[in-house]
């Protein structure tokens, strides 16, 4: 996501940014990985069943990491992760117009957001946000972590 | 010399269960290496490759209009009610 933030803070006064939260990829009840593990990334959440879980986790980790982006959550039905193909993670850039004008790869191999970086660069110029705050620290979770 | 037509489709059945056993292996050798560990291959085929699509969308067409849920958990927007007049950055994404 650190990145992505970069990204928001550089262009947020000539872009929009919608982050939207879709299914989990690797929760601990399904295909967990190393890098949940508390002394890696810290992300120990279990998969989703019922919407108020899915918004539990996504108030816990926005507050916890102090994420910045405007947020959405995808509804239980999957509706919005369906229409984009979006999981488990991927970038599109929206016209004006309404139009797809970027469509990015299914992450995490074909994840790039120096593409969409790319592509406001060439509409916008480049641009660099002033320097960044101090290091941010994730908090103890407040919802649904199991270690 | 000629073979017994038994035999010989003895052997042509043997090779081809090697053949397909070899296949078979170098599949679970490819993914294991790929996801990390034969655990995360089995875990992968059952959780990640139901999910992953290439989608249909392209460059040029229309967004979906989608319902989104707010942070608050209670209240719903359409996605292009978030389209101000300027280029709009979607995110998809989870935590873990």
């Amino acid at each position: 996501m650190g990145d992505v933030e970069k990204l928001y803070d550089d262009y947020k006064d000539h872009a929009d940014f919608l982050t939207i939260y879709i299914r989990e990829a690797h929760p601990i009840d399904e295909w967990k990985m190393r890098s949940n593990d508390k002394d890696k990334d810290d992300v120990c959440y279990v998969q989703p069943k019922t919407l108020e879980q899915r918004v539990a986790i996504a108030n816990d980790f926005t507050k916890r990491f102090k994420y910045t982006l405007p947020f959405a959550i995808d509804d239980m039905n999957n509706a919005a992760n369906d229409a984009f193909a979006a999981w488990p993670e991927r970038l599109y850039i929206v016209e004006e117009t309404g139009t797809i004008s970027y469509k990015g790869g299914n992450g995490p191999f074909n994840y790039d957001p120096n593409e969409v970086r790319a592509w406001l660069a060439k509409r916008y110029g480049e641009v660099k946000a002033p320097a960044a705050e101090p290091q941010k620290s994730a908090e103890p979770a407040a919802v649904e972590k199991k270690s | 010399m000629l073979r017994p037509y038994g035999e010989e489709m003895k052997r042509m059945w043997t090779w081809i269960a090697i053949a397909v056993g070899a296949v078979v292996v170098l599949v679970c050798v490819g993914l294991s290496v790929m996801a990390g560990s034969p655990k995360d291959a089995i875990q992968m085929v059952r959780y990640a490759l139901p999910y992953m699509h290439r989608g249909d969308l392209k460059v040029g067409d229309r967004v979906p209009d989608v319902q989104l849920v707010a942070l608050d958990g209670q209240s719903r927007f359409p996605l292009r009610e978030r389209m101000t007049g300027r280029p709009l950055v979607l995110v998809f994404g989870s935590f873990t």
